[in-house]
């Protein structure tokens, strides 16, 4: 187990990548792309959420097309192994999106906020005009 | 409607499923402050909260959905601010708060010794002491002790009871609450945020009553979480932006 590890690492200064498995990933990724524009045909996603996920989509099929960048990366990284590199990038990525999108749902949750407050004001002035009009009289108001 | 005198005050009660106790709260709103309008603001309650305040003859401000305590707080000092109102209280709509308290803690305002005036359940008078009124029990006196330390050391200023829900309020207040109020630990972080903008913040105490009906619905494990979510957003709140600097 240990003479395996060993070679594996000796070796990895190359990047070994099988003409299989780039082919799959550049697959992967054009997929990926078109499911991307698929959402945003059918108004299931806007296109400026979309911007993010097509760039995602061209790393991939980059680093299948050019394994040759992903070694340069790993390189101006300082790691040697490139799977390492890899699974780095991808999870530092993976977690400025998710910040992302808790900024975003920041931003909407307020938004939402402000518009229940204000139809709810809105709903609190047409009570008080109601009172003014009849009297007081509460009929025929339904109740929410 | 309004009194001859041209002081027009506004009482809110954030109210979320509070069918049965919501009438007496009016009615003890009215009796104490015949003077002041009255709004309740209805959290996006399910049962007949809404419809119980439009039969006693009150405007009801109905969020579509829940939002939470702060949300409806905000509401209540966004609809006083809009209309003009020159001061403005609230109390919890469940019957713990006496009308004829915040009735006291208004004079405050009105006397401007004040910006923003809390009702404590805490005689501070008698130093740690509580009424006799009032028997907390030991997972909210310890979140009561941890808020208390954290405010103090954040304000620089003593408060004995950061989570109340019995305020009054006037108009700088508004401007700022209608604009920025947190909407999950309104309580705590508005306190910070009115001493940070330069406010007068002050603490009447006040007699409250046991809750009438239900218990509390903080268990061990989500005390625990509430109070370590509480010194979060304390801690956060020290490196908010400052936004009314000019105001005083």
């Amino acid at each position: 187990m240990s003479t395996l590890l060993l070679a594996a690492s000796a070796e990895s200064t190359t990047v070994r990548l099988t003409s299989q498995t780039r082919i799959l990933a550049a697959i992967l990724a054009v997929a990926f792309m078109l499911l991307i524009l698929e959402l945003i045909r059918r108004d299931r996603m806007q296109e400026r959420y979309s911007v993010i996920w097509f760039v995602a989509g061209l790393g991939m099929l980059a680093g299948a097309a050019f394994p040759g960048l992903l070694k340069l990366v790993a390189d101006a990284m300082g790691v040697r192994d490139t799977n390492v590199a890899l699974f780095s990038i991808v999870l530092l990525l993976l977690l400025g999106l998710a910040l992302n999108f808790s900024v975003i749902m920041s931003r909407q949750a307020a938004q939402i906020t402000r518009l229940a407050q204000e139809r709810a004001i809105e709903r609190a002035k047409a009570d008080q005009q109601a009172a003014k009009d009849g009297g007081g009289s509460p009929s025929g108001r339904g109740s929410a | 409607m309004g009194e001859s005198a041209a002081v027009r005050t506004l009482v809110f009660i954030p109210a979320w499923n509070e069918e049965e106790p919501i009438a007496a709260v009016i009615a003890d709103v009215r009796r104490h402050l015949p003077a002041a309008d009255i709004l309740v603001v209805d959290d996006g309650s399910t049962d007949a909260t809404a419809a119980r305040a439009r039969e006693g003859g009150v405007p009801v401000a109905s969020l579509p959905f829940n939002q939470g305590l702060g949300a409806a707080l905000q509401t209540g000092y966004l609809y006083a601010l809009r209309e003009g109102y020159d001061f403005c209280a609230h109390l919890d709509a469940d019957g713990q708060h006496p009308a004829a308290e915040v009735a006291r803690l208004l004079a405050e305002v009105e006397a401007d010794r004040a910006d923003l005036v809390i009702g404590s359940r805490y005689h501070a008078a008698a130093g740690e002491a509580e009424s006799d009124d009032y028997k907390p029990t030991l997972s909210r006196r310890i979140g009561t002790s941890v808020f208390r330390f954290f405010l103090t050391l954040a304000t620089r200023q003593r408060f004995t009871d950061t989570t109340s829900g019995m305020r009054a309020a006037n108009r700088r207040v508004m401007s700022l609450f209608s604009e920025h109020y947190s909407p999950d630990f309104a309580e705590i972080e508005s306190l910070q945020l009115a001493v940070r903008e330069g406010l007068r913040v002050e603490e009447v105490p006040v007699r409250m009553l046991e809750r009438a009906g239900g218990s509390s619905f903080l268990t061990p494990l989500r005390s625990a979480f509430f109070i370590f979510k509480g010194v979060v957003v304390l801690v956060v709140g020290q490196f908010r932006p400052r936004h009314m600097e000019a105001g005083r």
